[in-house]
Order: C-alpha cells, then structure tokens, then sequence
C-alpha cells in the first residue's frame, strides 16, 4: 500500500507537467535540494545552506520568520474581508455587522486578521530589540538594519490604518487622537493632518485614504521592502553569527 | 608545490551529495586556517521547514485566539459624542502618555523622530561595531559625562512630573554603577557581562523599559481626563 | 513517562513530523470556524421551530411557510434592516396565537402589515444581530435594548404626531407634557417640527401681593399640594429659609393691580348667606371647571380651572370679588369666562368661596418682616430655579434655554446621562426615575418634583421616548402630522363677545379652541334659531353622561341676538345649505317609516334616548329635542356621513341609502319634547 502511493507519487515526480514546473527534480541529494533552492523565485531569496547553529531556536527565536508568518496570515485574511467591506461612511460599520452576523466565519476572519495585526506588531519589535541585542546591525548588514526600522514604521502605519476602518467610536476617536499627534509638528502640522485625513477632521475621506493606504499603497511597499530585506540576508552571508568557531579555529 | 602541474586534488566524498569547498594555497599565502569553517545544513528542507513549524505554531496560536476572543467593536463611530477617554491604538500609547507630560511639539513630534533617527544611525557608528565595554575606554571622560547625563535626565523627568518613567532611569543608574564598579579582571558572570556591555545597549535598554512602563501604563492605568485608575476595579 | 516521550517523538520526533503534525492542527483548528456557524443559534432556534410545529395539527401549511437560512427585511429608505425573523418565524401564523414560547410566538394584530416596517422602528434592538444577546440587550456595539413593551406606544408616536384611538398612554404622555408645564423649562420639538406648546396657566405673580399674604406664599412654595391636591406646580423641595426668601422676594417684587378699588363688606358667616353662595356657585356651573374636596376626600369637579378647596385661606376677599366680577381685566389671557354677575351675587359667591379655609394650612407659619438681604436671596433663588420659565415677575425676564432640549431624547446614548445608584441603566428607568426622583440624580439638581401618578409617569416616558433621532430621520412622507392651532379670531360685535365669554376655552371654532365642549364650526348649519336663542338664555345639556355642563353667562337679549346671528350665518358647512330641505317635505307616512328604521333597521336606541324613562342610550346625545334643535338638512347630512360632518366622531356611518335617510330625518323632526323652563 504505502509502496504503491510512494510510486504513484514518484511517478508524479517525474511527470513532464511536473518537471516543467518544478525544474529541481526530486531526489535526495544534496544537488536537487540546493536547486529546490536556486530554482524557486521565492526561495532563492535564501542561501542553499545555512549554519546549524543558527537554527537553534535560542538564536533567532524565529521572530522574523514569525513576523512574515503574521504578514501572510493578514495578506488572506484581509483579501477575504475586503470582499466584504465598502470604504464608506455609514456601510463601513453595517459591514462589520455583516460580518458578524451574517458571513459565514466573518466574526473568525475579522478576528484573526485583528489578533494577528497586534501580533505583528508586538514581534517586529521583539525582532527588532533581539536582533539588536544580537548585534546583527554591525557591517555589512547595516543597510538591512535600516530597511527594518523603514519596515517597523511601515507595520505601525499598517495598523494605524487598519485600525479606522471599522468605523466605530473606537476607530474613530483612536485615529482622531493620532492623527492630532500629527497636527504637533511646527509650522506644518495643520497641513500635515489636512493630506492625512483628506480633510479637517476624520471622515469618509479619511476612511478612504486610510483604506487606500492599508490595502494597496503601505503592504506593496512592505512586500517591496522585505524582499530586499531578505534578499541581503543572503548577500551577507547568512543569518548573522558572532565570530565564535574563528577563535576555536586560533588555538 | 613548484610546478603547477604538480597539482592534484582528491576527493574523499561524494560530491553530488556534499558541495566541497576547493582553497588554492599558492607560494605566496601561508596555509595558516583564520576561520574554520563550521557545521552547514542545506536550506531546504532543514532551515524552511523549521521555520515553517515555527509559523504553524504561531497561526495555530492566533486561529485559537481568534475563535475564543472577540475583535473588540464598538458603536457607530459618532463626531459628536467623545468617549472619556479616547485611546489611540496601544502601541501609540506610550507617545499618548508622553503628550500628557510634554508640548505636543515635543512629545509627538521631537521624543518620535529622535527615536527614529537614533534607531537609523546606530549601525553608522563605530562605538556601537566595536561594542566595548562601556567604561573599558577613556574611562574618567565617559564616568564623568555618564554621571552628569543622569542626573540631569532624573532631574528633567522630575520637573516634568514624568514619575512613571524614574524606576527604570533608576534602575539603568544602578546597573551602570555595578558595571562602573565591576574590575577588569572579574571572573565571568553577571557583573563582568554588565561591565562588557557597550553604551548602545545602555540606552537601548532604558528605552525599551521605558517604552514598555509608558506603553503599560497608557494601557491599563488611564481612565478618565487621563486620570490614573486601576485596571481591575471596573 | 516513557510513553508520553515515545509519542511526542512520533509526532514531533524530527521536524518533518513536527511539521506534519502541526499541518493536521492547523487544519483541524481552522475547521472550527466553519462548525462554530453550523453550530448557531438562529439555526438551533429553526430547527426547534420545526420540531414544534411537526407536532400541530396544520404541520404541512406551516412548513410551507418556512424559509431555512437567514431572513432579513430590508428598507433601504427606513434605514432598517432586519434579521428578528430569522428566529421569530411564527410572526404571521394564525394558528400559533397559543404558542407561548419564544421565539415562535404570534404577533398580536397590528394596523400595520409586519414587514412594512420591519421589527427595530417599534421594538427597538439590533435588527442586523443574529444573535439572542446582541439583538435584544444593551451590548458594547449596540447600546439601545429592546423597547419594554409597556412603553411600546412610543413608537406609534415617531410617525403619529396627533393622537390615535389606538395609543391612550402616548397621548397621555403628550397631553401631560403639555399640561404639565414641561415644555416651559425645556424645549420639546417633534419630528414634524412642531413644538410643544404648554396648555396649562401658570399665574402671572407681577400683582400677587393683591391676591394673596406672604404667609401663604411661603406655605405655597414649600409644598403646593399641601395647599391644592391637584395643584400642578411642582414641589422644588425649599427650605424653610429659602421659602421665606422667595416670599419674601415675591411680596417685594409686586405691584397695584390694574383694577378699581373697590370696599369690600366683611366676609359673613352666616350659614345662609353661605348656603346661598354655594348654590350660586353650582348654578353657574363653576364645578365644570374648578375642583373641590368633598368630605371623602375626593376631588368633585373639573380640572380646567384651580383647585378650590382651601380658596379662602389663599386670597384677599378684594381681590377674589374683583377677579369674579371680570377676571380680565386682573389677567387678560385667562381662560375664564366673564360671567356677568351683579355685585349681590359676586359677593355671594366671594363669600361662599372665602368659607371654604383651612385652618391648618397657615396654622404654623409665622414670618418676620422681610429684610433687603433675604428679598435679594429670594431673588437670587427665582433666577436659580427659573420660575420665570412659567410665571411672569416684575424685573426677571423668562430664561432661554433653561433646561436641556427634550426632542431627540428617546434616542439619548447612555454615555450622555448620569443614573443614579441602584437604577438599571435603560432609558425609560432614566426617564421614569428622573421624573419621579429628579433630585436623587446628585446635588444641586434643579428639576423639581411634581405630583404625578405612576401612569403619569409612564405616560409621560412614553411621550418623551417617541422622540427620537429615528422619528426625525423618517421620510416624511410616512409622518402624520400635528394639527397646527389655528390662530382664528371672529371680528366685530360678536367676536368681542366671544373673547369676552371665552368660548375657546371649551369650544372649537375653525381649528382654534379647547376639547372640553363640541366643535361649533358648522354650529350655523346644525341647529335651529329658536333653539339656540333658547339655549344661549338657559344652557342645559344634551348628554346626559356628562358632568361638565355650559355655565350660564347671564346674557342680554341683545347679546343673544348678537351672537345667534353670527354662528348662524358664519359657522356653516360649505358642502351643503342649511334650508335645502323644506320641513314640509318631511310626511308624517315618511316619519312613521323613519321611526321603524330607527327602532329596527338601525338600532339607534342603543346609544341615544328620546324617551328618559324608557330608554337606556348613554352614549350620544338625547335626541327628544332634535326637532326643535337641528335643522333638517344637517340631520339628513349626518346621517348619510357622519365622519364627513365631524371627522372622528364616534357615531358609525351605516352607509344609509338616500331614502332610509330622509326617512329618519323625517322621523327625528318630530321629536320635540319641550324642556321644563328653568329646568335642565
């Protein structure tokens, strides 16, 4: 039985479709795993190997791999709510309540892509101190560093906007108190929140604005932003490490 | 090794399975080894599926979240009627707190940018590469503007009425002594790590105590007019 | 031990079977969701409802009517969107009127049709839930629960802006409003833009050292009902010091009347002279009017006029004889009529009235003289508690704005109101309590307590509930509006002496008048000269059932002249001439048929009398008189179309052919029993 499937799974393998998509081939050798790598757009953003030691769990704790995690989750999650939402003023709310008492998982959807928005934020700071804690910052990575404070900013505004859409008296008065941080900057301030908001208070254009933002505008940037993030990981030699095996390698 | 054509290289596995790294030594490079080179796993599957455990586990986490707690919703957003009071989203708290001490100028747009500025420079300065001890260098110079840097920090805090935000000052003025007072020859341990640790982690890690007690407190702390309550009466 | 590792090494032993392992627990957890929805309430609540109705007897029909899935009726212009028929399935059933249990229960009859409006417009709660918690109570995202359905009317009351037959308490509510001076401090505006106008009659206090002693005052304003039971001022809970301030302000502040001074004998005790005074009083009908306490205990009278009960412990005897003789020329807007009497019956009622005292009422007040300072408190104390929202006083104008605006007040978010301790937090416990306890909503509140009854109360939240932000959001096509006051004025000789009768106070003429009496409007086409003459010398009444009787105004002939003349050829029905039927068409072969249809075919003794001894008809008016009293045309005409006359009336229309009408008009000429000269 499970030699059958093994075949019929080989023979899948081997399949001219298969082989036009997957070009690696299967196998176990470390060849075919390194063009798993090389032959993937999405993967070879990585290096074909990397360091053991860096996979301990007490190295990274996986947090930028957990920040992308969270990404991903909201990337499906708002996909599927916004074919539910209309960026007006009052439809905005009586979406919300569609979704709550009418979409099938609605109140689950909305939920996730809530509970999983905190949770990016709290582990792209986390990532960021542990990642300074590390000292991975120092050269060559420091144009990587700098991509990572772009993309915490980036993540904070993600939110932000994110955080209007409902249009409930939480939504409204939360970006009200922001977006009146904003109106403090000298001389500029006033015109500042008047290109934020689209306006001199928060209303639908400021629901669309900030929609437009948080759907379109701040993710593309972020995908933009982590793929050059990434990709230096690579072109840096790999997960940071500190010099330990070089001064074992002195004695 | 004087004629190249005495070169020859063997191999002792099989190299469609492992990659081997090939060093040519020639007359002029001494074979002395600066950097051994250390334990490799392939990418995929090792590294990617571990990471793809770690993400399951976290969606795992969330879905649970998400099924048992309710997204908080609230009433039709209303221009008319401000609720007391009105909270930006927690992780603006900290800054929501700070504006209650400061201008707005300074704590909404000053306390901000300098904390970004500083987070994008930190890679740009060799204090922070070279990372050494605090006080290991130049030591009386630093000693003294470390000692008058605090105070005066303390002092500015004070006068601001920004209490919440002294422990943790206090507590870094503390470690700092400790680490001050710590000899260079100390065996290994806690006190030798505090006095190893460079100034960037000084003030990353008031900043990150200070971040989180202000965070804490706009969070759970604040009730009406900014008043203090606390979070578990009502 | 060994076990639990040996199977955490299956399944997470290396991280290709960790990832396996997650991979099935992911899966399985977001499977929930869908489960979680297949698990609802509203479908739980279905399948009940199809269990209870598989075990009646029209199973069949009743399953047709089911719709499985979500139900939702939605009027995008009515702003309502409603799912409560998702659970409430058995909303339209007929044959589930005994279902007690909810949610399947019938809904009781209504005017409307149930999805003409959807549920929310009336009941309140979250149309959009599907969920018992959410749609019915006070949640965060949803603060308005479901309206209780004592207070149901109130929703009537968003649309119907006039009174209904079917909403006894709103039009309570909204009659108390007015009446109990609510609309004086606050502003009340319904959804039609109308505004509600007070219809009670706070004295003017320019003159009150006149009417009456400081002393009373000072009893007055610390407790009004100790004075009058029905006393429709409030109780603002003085202290003895700011009562003797006020008084004092108040006796300071008043000036001479405008009337002619007059001496006044000095009031007789004479049992006779009372005795006459008292059946003066019940001659000219004042009891239609004013109220007085009998020995039980009970009020006996009207309600339009004060309570007279202690009268003779309140005003100065100059004053009271002044006011009786023309209470116009003391108060130019009073309702009062001028009655006419000569200076022998104005003392006689005067001195009736200055007997009925109290001995206790004043027993215990004694004031010193007022100084400068208490004067100026009390002063202080009327601009505080704004009296001047209702009573006109020398130098203090009538506050704007004094207390909050009540037009949207059904729609009040909790967020915006205080309750006070160990009051639930729903808006009818708030507006019952406030009007019952104002002052146990903190210090220095400055409502006072009125004297209402607990179904005035809840008369009056039913009234103040129907004012919502919705009522004014409706398309106002769907609003029935106020009837506006008209501001109608007769001219000439006999205008003035309607003014001066004040027969708006009761009747209605052209839109303008009181409810008290019937409508004269068309009086000119209706009745017949002779006997309006004969009434205006000698009211007596048409309806036996009735308490209220027209005083007598002590008229001249030529007054009488005067004002027969005018409501004969001003007030008349435009549809039709008062003389297009000649009497003499009537037969007495046509009566006799006229009289069969009355008896039989039509049944009109149920509600009207001709002949008292025999008859039992309570309802209408006597009609032994109608063919001395109405003239043949108006007759014929009511009794084609009785609501076209008289929109409203209670009279059915019986859709009566031409002939079987003329018959029975022929029949009720004939009636014409002549009352007893003096008599009534």
């Amino acid at each position: 039985m499970a030699n059958n499937i093994q075949h019929y799974i080989d023979e899948l393998h081997q399949h001219r479709i298969w082989r036009s998509v997957f070009r690696s081939g299967s196998g176990d050798s470390n060849l075919h795993r390194a063009q798993a790598v090389q032959s993937n757009v999405f993967l070879h953003l990585f290096a074909v190997k990397s360091r053991r030691r860096m996979l301990e769990f007490s190295a990274t704790w996986y947090l930028g791999a957990l920040t992308f995690g969270t990404f991903l989750v909201l990337v499906i999650t708002g996909i599927l709510l916004m074919l539910y939402y209309h960026p007006s003023v009052p439809q905005a709310y009586a979406d919300m309540k569609d979704l709550q008492f009418v979409v099938s998982s609605g109140v689950f959807l909305r939920n996730l892509h809530r509970w999983s928005a905190h949770a990016m934020v709290f582990l792209v700071f986390a990532h960021m101190f542990k990642v300074f804690y590390r000292g991975a910052y120092r050269p060559p990575r420091e144009f990587n560093w700098v991509i990572g404070v772009v993309l915490l900013l980036i993540t904070l505004l993600l939110s932000y906007t994110g955080y209007l859409l409902p249009w409930d008296q939480l939504a409204y008065w939360a970006v009200t108190v922001g977006s009146n941080i904003a109106s403090a900057v000298p001389l500029l301030g006033q015109k500042i929140r008047f290109m934020m908001l689209g306006g001199n208070s928060v209303n639908a254009n400021a629901l669309l604005r900030f929609y437009v933002l948080h759907c379109m505008v701040l993710p593309l940037t972020a995908i933009f932003l982590m793929a050059i993030h990434f990709w230096r990981i690579r072109k840096d030699g790999g997960l940071y490490a500190p010099d330990k095996p070089a001064k074992e390698g002195t004695k | 090794m004087s004629d190249p054509k005495d070169f020859s290289a063997s191999m002792e596995s099989d190299f469609r399975k492992t990659p081997v790294r090939v060093a040519f030594v020639t007359r002029r490079t001494s074979p002395a080894v600066k950097f051994r080179d250390e334990d490799y796993v392939m990418t995929f599957p090792e590294t990617l599926i571990r990471a793809a455990v770690a993400v399951q586990v976290l969606v795992v986490f969330l879905v649970w979240l998400a099924l048992l707690w309710n997204a908080p919703l609230e009433q039709l957003a209303d221009p008319m009627h401000t609720p007391n009071p009105a909270k930006a989203p927690w992780y603006f708290l900290g800054l929501q707190e700070l504006l209650h001490y400061f201008p707005p100028v300074v704590a909404g747009v000053l306390v901000p940018g300098l904390v970004v500025t500083a987070l994008v420079v930190i890679p740009y300065f060799n204090i922070n590469i070279e990372a050494d001890g605090i006080f290991s260098k130049d030591r009386r110079r630093r000693l003294a503007i470390c000692w008058s840097v605090i105070p005066a920090l303390l002092v500015f805090l004070i006068a601001f009425d920004v209490y919440v935000a002294v422990p943790a000052t206090l507590l870094i003025a503390a470690l700092l002594f400790v680490a001050q007072r710590t000899p260079a020859d100390a065996p290994k341990g806690f006190r030798s790590w505090l006095a190893s640790k460079p100034l960037s982690f000084w003030i990353m890690t008031w900043f990150l105590m200070e971040l989180m007690v202000l965070t804490g407190v706009g969070t759970f702390f604040r009730g009406p007019g900014w008043s203090w309550v606390l979070p578990w009466r009502g | 031990m060994n076990g639990l590792r040996s199977l955490w090494n299956k399944f997470f032993g290396n991280s290709s079977r960790a990832f396996g392992s997650m991979s099935v627990i992911l899966l399985l957890s977001l499977a929930i969701a869908p489960a979680k929805d297949f698990f609802s309430e509203w479908r739980h609540a279905q399948k009940n409802y199809v269990k209870l109705i598989r075990t009646r007897a029209d199973a069949v029909t009743l399953e047709r009517h089911v719709e499985p899935g979500l139900q939702q009726i939605w009027h995008p212009e009515l702003g309502v969107v409603d799912r409560c028929t998702t659970c409430h399935l058995g909303l339209k059933e007929a044959s589930l009127s005994n279902v007690t249990q909810q949610p399947f229960a019938k809904h009781p009859p209504i005017p409307h049709s149930l999805t003409q409006f959807g549920c929310v417009i009336c009941h309140r709660g979250q149309g959009t839930a599907t969920t018992e918690r959410e749609a019915h109570h006070s949640t965060d995202s949803w603060e308005e629960p479901l309206l209780p359905a004592n207070y149901i009317e109130a929703s009537c009351g968003q649309c119907h802006l006039s009174p209904l037959r079917g909403t006894p308490t709103l039009n309570e509510g909204r009659r108390l409003l007015a009446s109990e001076g609510c609309a004086r401090c606050h502003n009340i505006k319904l959804a039609d833009g109308s505004v509600v106008v007070p219809t009670d009659d706070p004295p003017e206090l320019n003159h009150i050292a006149d009417k009456t002693t400081r002393e009373w005052i000072f009893a007055w304003v610390k407790n009004p009902q100790a004075y009058a039971a029905s006393s429709t001022m409030p109780n603002f809970g003085f202290s003895d010091d700011d009562a003797r301030d006020i008084s004092a302000f108040l006796v300071a502040q008043s000036t001479k009347g405008p009337y002619p001074a007059r001496t006044v004998k000095a009031a007789s005790s004479d049992p006779n002279t009372v005795q006459q005074g008292a059946s003066l009083y019940g001659q000219s009908f004042c009891a239609s009017c004013h109220a007085t306490q009998n020995a039980a205990g009970n009020l006996v009278g009207g309600d339009f006029g004060p309570e007279l009960t202690r009268v003779g412990s309140k005003l100065k005897p100059e004053w009271l004889e002044s006011w009786i003789r023309d209470p116009a020329t003391y108060d130019p807007e009073t309702r009062m009529p001028h009655f006419r009497l000569d200076d022998k019956q104005v003392g006689l009622i005067s001195n009736y009235l200055q007997s009925k005292t109290d001995s206790d009422l004043l027993a215990n007040v004694h004031l010193e003289p007022a100084t400068q300072k208490q004067a100026e408190h009390g002063r202080a104390l009327v601009l505080e508690y704004g009296c001047a929202s209702c009573h006109q006083i020398n130098g203090v104008k009538k506050p704007e704005n004094f207390a909050p605006d009540l037009s949207r007040i059904g729609s009040k978010p909790f967020a915006q109101l205080a309750f006070p301790a160990g009051v639930e937090h729903t808006l009818p416990n708030y507006l019952t309590s406030k009007i019952s306890k104002p002052r146990a909503f903190g210090a220095g509140l400055k409502m006072p307590k009125f004297a209402l009854t607990t179904p005035q109360v809840d008369a009056l939240a039913t009234a103040l509930l129907s004012l919502t932000s919705r009522a004014n959001a409706l398309p106002a096509s769907l609003r029935i509006a106020t009837q506006h006051e008209s501001h109608y004025q007769p001219a000439g000789k006999a205008g003035q002496l309607i003014s001066d009768l004040r027969c708006f106070s009761c009747h209605a003429f052209n839109g303008r008048g009181g409810t008290m009496a019937p409508d004269l409007s068309w009086e000119g086409s209706s009745v017949q000269r002779e006997w309006l003459v004969d009434f205006l010398k000698n009211p007596n009444t048409l309806r036996p059932a009735l308490i209220r009787r027209m005083p007598k105004f002590n008229l001249t002939g030529a007054e009488i002249n005067t004002l027969t003349d005018y409501i004969l050829t001003v007030y008349q029905n435009p549809a039709f001439d008062r003389d297009e039927i000649a009497p003499s068409s009537l037969t007495p072969q046509l009566a006799e048929q006229g009289k069969q249809l009355y008896y039989s075919k039509y049944s009109c003794q149920s509600c009207h009398m001709i002949d008292a001894q025999k008859d039992k008809g309570y309802i209408g008016p006597v009609l032994s008189q109608a063919g001395l009293r109405l003239t043949p045309a108006w007759t014929y005409q009511w009794l084609r179309n009785p609501q076209a006359l008289r929109p409203g009336t209670i009279e059915p229309n019986q859709h009566m052919d031409d002939a079987d009408a003329k018959a029975l008009t022929a029949y009720l000429m004939t009636l014409k029993l002549r009352a007893k000269q003096g008599g009534n």
